[in-house]
């Protein structure tokens, strides 16, 4: 809703004179406030002025020589429209008036005769577009006759204030100065003037007849015909408010039907009634039905569509657009005013299939009042009869079918205590909802009568919400409950875990968006069969990269490292945690929650020396520590070609043998297309399993007895994991191992091709004993010949 | 007569004598090692000495000989270790002057990252309200138009529910709309669905809208919801929380305002704004939990009342840390994660 102040003033006389506290009280209200400004004349000096005589100038037949009264003097002006003659009351710029920001107006000479200022237009005053002449009074602002000589800002109501608010959905009747007005009235405890709508009874009888088929759609459907109009531009004070509403100026027919609108907030139609005819229909639309609305589109009705007929065809779309048909146009003297009430989900319903939302049909859809109806259409009948010469019948035609009346709620007072906390007595209760023209009788409970403007009070719970809107929430004490706790549930526990790990290993968090396209599993250069290709596709995507739900998050963090590479900032390590989306049996889609992790670029030297890239020990290592913080124990590494990574340095990552992701090197051509160099690192894989509860950890005491160290070497084929050798040392081993590491891998020189060896540093102890040298050669034993029955391993150097 | 004057103790007696100028001369550890060895090891004349204590046959003699020796000895070896412990720490200073290095050299540090500033907030603000003994729950973020709309008192023909709104996905039979949660308000029925009152409970998560990137929207951003029903909760409770929350996020001379306002799931409702930074700014949504919520989760509204409300994270963040353009929330560049401490 947008408007000015002076518009309120004309039916509430609130004691507020600051801008910014009439702003404070619609928030206060519930209607929040977009914008408001104070609007000041773009003009100084500019007096009302009375043209006396109007003369040819001697020497220019463009302009004529002007004697204007402008109170304590008359001037000659020199002025070049011809729109007036004498007798005109006119804005005149007199010497030393500014326009604009530094348009200086002073005597000056033309031709030969001195002009004493200036005669002006709209468009000079900054009032309107108005360019091709001044404005002329006289008819638009009669009151400026009486006063000749004085400031023309006053005539226009300069200075005002501008205000845009928000009216909630729920609030149709605030759709209006005058509904705004009535809250305003019941914020301030101020009378509400009356809405001055009264139609001279003098014209000519009603002549046109409405019949209501479609009684569920239009419950009533009332109307004013009005005769002798001429079609023309509105007065300047109604284009003028009309401009400050938002609302573009088109002739005064539909000026005055919007005018009346944003005042009083019940949209109407004005139908041309030689083209009409003196029949009018509702009724649902015929299937496939067609009707080319006002804006010349043809458009195809169904049967579920209510529209407004000339008794055969369909003239309007109710509550969403008139016809071309019936249009009123130049030219047009009788007309007939619909104001309807219709059904608000029908409304919708059309509006959205047709993608028709006019502003009539957003507050049809929303709950107009059906008890304004006629008073509605007899707005726009005084208001044409005012500014364009209009006749109106002197009875409105009133068929109401569905007759809404005003429906009652039972209060009972404990409903305020229970919502909000505290106790207002039946009197204060009563009071409140009366200021908001609610009708109360009775005690406790209160029998509440709710006015048809009013849809959405229809529970006591709704009163609650009015009775706390006017009461002021500040009214209400503030008290704080305490739940019973329950805390972070575990899952939550292992995330921040987790993220924390992540963190503490140096890697950015970003949060990066779920969606993806199928250029990016392009760029991954995933299989066509890869459970990654199987995205669940947007059906009302923001562009066409971006039109399939993520089934990986590796894209969005390699972009997110390709972008802060390509700021000159040093090594990418970044990670996300999130869902992806994939297809699944349930209703829903399947949304795992993920890690993902990258690392691109390079180090920054530091000056003991140039740092090494990254590789995939990098993703192993965070791995390792992953299952460490988190007491995994049964996680392993299975090296496997799997994409988008490189061949032969990637590996799935189990867990219980349960593949739970991947990692590895990116394949150097995924790298390239995400526009990355060098070896770049990723690894991502599903939470689940991380995130479960294994149960507290137990205390092992640590022994009190020495260990045995030693280490052991094997050539074995090169092709060996290492975690291969582990496993079976561990087992050979036995209980008696305490820790294993492998300290180093050598190839070449000494060692066959397709051979490597491999050295372990192991830790024997028992808990319950020194172990002995004839311990430790049996565990010795027990390994070499394990190594080798299993993997073929040759033991280095003697037992 | 006395064993005092034996020709050995006058031997040693000339030899403690000469001791100090020797030792003094000593200029190395390994210099007074020697000395030591000479004047008191086993082949110095004190040794000797001491070996020929036993040939004195008069045993007071021999203690009092023997007794000379080792006060002899123990002088010497007094001035030896005095001397040893000076050269030993100057050989010492002499080393460390040598292991000299510029402290103020970069450190080899850890590394370290940052969480990102959205989930630092989401947990903050968990954590204020676990204080306030709630729990956490998530929910999916591919959502069912009935959680994120029908179950909330959203009417069908609700325009929120407009693809010009919602994002909408290509998923199941189409017996039920799959979207993408517009709000984490789906969780207030899933989770009263799943639990009986008292209900206390955050929500925080990712949410979604058909909105094109700019300094104030994105498609994709975070919400933390807030739940709290109980017998007797009443919209006193609502304001107290809220306003300690908000003490608690912003400081504790934050003033709060409540102004009415309108959702389809709460009545009445609210906007919380919160005078942080020299002015006004709404904060949050929040007002008591509609009866129809309550009635399509099976909760009695005649017996239990309760109030709800919804934050974005991304406008907290903002307005803590001074960020006026959204694009900088979804900025990889380093010099932005790094400023997440």
């Amino acid at each position: 809703m947008k408007f000015t102040r002076s518009w309120i003033d004309e039916f509430v006389d609130i004691p507020v004179t600051e801008a910014a506290d009439l702003a404070e009280a619609f928030e206060s209200l519930g209607h929040e406030v977009e914008e408001w400004k104070i609007l000041e004349p773009a003009f100084t000096g500019v007096v009302v002025g009375k043209v006396l005589d109007v003369s040819a100038h001697p020497d220019a037949d463009k302009v004529r020589i002007t004697k204007v009264d402008v109170g304590d003097e008359v001037l000659d002006i020199i002025c070049g429209a011809w729109n007036f003659e004498a007798g005109a009351i006119v804005p005149v710029a007199v010497p030393g008036a500014v326009l604009g920001e530094d348009f200086t107006i002073t005597r000056r000479d033309i031709r030969g005769v001195t002009s004493n200022g200036m005669i002006c237009s709209e468009i000079e005053l900054g009032l309107g577009d108005e360019a091709d002449g001044i404005m002329v009074l006289n008819t638009d602002y009669p009151s400026a006759a009486d006063a000749i000589g004085s400031d023309f800002a006053k005539i226009v109501g300069l200075p005002d204030v501008y205000y845009e608010v928000t009216v909630t959905p729920n609030r149709p009747d605030c759709l209006s100065v005058y509904g705004l007005c009535r809250d305003l009235a019941a914020l301030y405890q101020v009378p509400l003037r009356p809405n001055g709508i009264e139609v001279d009874p003098s014209g000519e009888p009603n002549d046109v007849t409405v019949v209501v088929d479609a009684v569920d759609q239009c419950p009533r459907f009332s109307g004013r015909r009005v005769r002798g109009i001429t079609v023309g531009p509105s007065p300047h004070w109604l284009r003028w408010r009309l401009a400050q509403g938002g609302v573009r100026p088109i002739s005064n027919v539909v000026d005055a039907s919007n005018y009346a609108m944003i005042e009083f907030g019940h949209p109407t139609h004005a139908f041309d009634v030689e083209r009409l005819g003196n029949s009018i229909g509702v009724r649902l639309a015929h299937d496939g039905e067609t009707i080319t609305t006002l804006d010349d589109q043809e458009r195809a009705l169904l049967a579920t569509d209510v529209v407004v007929t000339n008794g055969v065809d369909p003239v309007a779309i109710g509550g969403v657009m008139g016809g071309a048909s019936t249009e009123v146009r130049a030219g047009t003297t009788d007309v007939f005013i619909e104001a309807a009430y219709w059904d608000p989900p029908t409304i919708l319903v059309t509006s959205k299939r047709l993608a028709l939302r006019s502003e009539a049909s957003s507050r049809f859809e929303r709950g107009a009042d059906p008890s304004f109806s006629t008073l509605g259409a007899d707005r726009v009948a005084q208001l044409l009869a005012e500014i364009a010469g209009g006749v109106p019948a002197p009875s409105a035609v009133d068929v109401n079918p569905g007759n809404i009346e005003p429906w009652t709620i039972s209060y009972p007072l404990s409903e305020t205590e229970r919502i909000l906390g505290i106790q207002l007595d039946s009197t204060t209760t009563s009071n409140l909802l009366e200021r908001l023209t609610f009708g109360v009788t009775g005690e406790d409970p209160l029998t509440v009568t709710v006015p048809t403007r009013r849809p959405d009070v229809e529970r006591p719970v709704d009163l609650v919400e009015e009775i706390a809107r006017l009461h002021g929430f500040d009214g209400i004490p503030d008290s704080v409950p305490s739940g019973p706790g329950g805390g972070l549930p575990f899952e939550e526990r292992r995330l921040r875990a987790i993220r924390e790990a992540v963190v503490g290993a140096g890697f950015y968090e970003t949060l990066n968006f779920s969606f993806i396209g199928e250029a990016d599993l392009d760029a991954l250069d995933l299989p066509h069969n890869h459970a990654a290709r199987s995205g669940i596709n947007i059906v009302n995507p923001l562009n066409d990269q971006e039109g399939v739900m993520r089934t990986t998050l590796l894209p969005g963090l390699l972009k997110s490292a390709a972008t802060s590479l390509s700021r000159r900032t040093p090594e990418a390590m970044l990670f996300e945690m999130g869902k992806v989306f994939l297809p699944g049996d349930g209703k829903l889609p399947e949304q795992p929650d993920r890690l993902a992790f990258v690392l691109a670029g390079k180090p920054e030297p530091t000056w003991e020396g140039a740092a090494e890239g990254f590789d995939v020990y990098d993703a192993s290592g965070i791995w390792e520590m992953l299952c460490d913080v988190l007491s995994i124990h049964d996680a392993s590494v299975r090296q496997e070609p799997i994409p988008p990574f490189h061949p032969w340095r990637s590996a799935e990552l189990l867990i219980g043998g349960v593949v739970v992701g991947a990692f590895g090197e990116l394949h150097p051509s995924v790298a390239a297309a995400f526009g990355l160099q060098g070896r770049v690192v990723g690894c991502e894989l599903d939470l689940a399993e991380l995130v479960i509860d294994r149960g507290p950890w137990s205390y092992i005491p640590p022994s009190v007895f020495p260990p045995v160290i030693f280490d052991m070497a094997f050539i074995v084929d090169a092709a060996t994991p290492a975690t291969d050798l582990a496993v079976v040392i561990r087992e050979a081993a036995g209980e008696l191992l305490e820790h294993l590491n492998v300290f180093d891998v050598f190839t070449g020189e000494s060692i066959r091709e397709g051979e490597k060896s491999l050295a372990m540093n192991i830790r024997l102890r028992a808990g319950d004993r020194t172990l002995t040298d004839d311990d430790a050669a049996e565990v010795r034993r027990s390994i070499a010949s394990s190594i080798s029955e299993r993997l073929g391993g040759e033991l280095r150097g003697d037992l | 007569m006395t064993t005092d004057n034996s020709d050995s103790v006058k031997e040693l007696r000339i030899l403690l004598a000469a001791a100090p100028e020797r030792v003094a001369r000593a200029s190395s550890v390994a210099e007074i090692d020697a000395i030591e060895a000479d004047l008191v090891g086993r082949a110095s004349p004190i040794a000797n000495a001491r070996k020929g204590l036993g040939a004195i046959t008069d045993a007071d003699d021999r203690r009092a000989t023997g007794k000379a020796i080792n006060d002899i000895a123990v002088e010497i070896k007094d001035l030896v270790d005095e001397r040893r412990g000076a050269v030993a720490s100057d050989e010492q200073n002499a080393r460390l002057v040598g292991d000299a290095v510029d402290v103020t050299l970069p450190g080899r540090r850890p590394r370290r990252g940052t969480h990102h500033v959205i989930r630092k907030t989401m947990d903050e603000i968990i954590d204020i309200f676990v204080g306030l003994g709630y729990t956490v729950a998530t929910g999916p973020e591919a959502e069912t138009e009935f959680y994120n709309f029908t179950a909330l008192n959203i009417p069908e023909t609700h325009p929120s529910r407009l693809e010009s709104d919602t994002i909408y996905l290509d998923y199941g039979d189409k017996d039920e709309e799959i979207l993408l949660r517009t709000h984490t308000s789906p969780m207030q029925a899933r989770y009263m669905e799943e639990h009986d009152p008292p209900t206390y409970v955050v929500v925080p998560g990712k949410v979604f809208r058909s909105d094109a990137v700019d300094a104030t929207h994105s498609p994709v951003f975070h919400q933390l919801e807030g739940l709290a029903v109980d017998e007797g909760i009443t919209f006193g409770d609502l304001k107290g929380t809220l306003a300690s929350f908000a003490k608690q996020y912003f400081g504790s001379s934050t003033k709060v305002k409540f102004i009415p306002h309108y959702f389809p799931f709460t009545e009445p409702s609210a906007e919380m704004h919160a005078y942080t930074n020299g002015q006004w700014i709404e904060l949050l949504g929040c007002g008591m939990v509609d009866p129809e919520v309550f009635k399509h989760v099976g909760y009695d509204p005649e017996k239990f009342t309760g109030f709800a409300f919804g934050m974005g994270m991304e406008r907290m963040a903002m307005v803590r840390h001074g960020i006026t353009d959204l694009r900088a929330l979804l900025d990889p560049d380093r010099r932005v994660l790094e400023q997440y401490r």
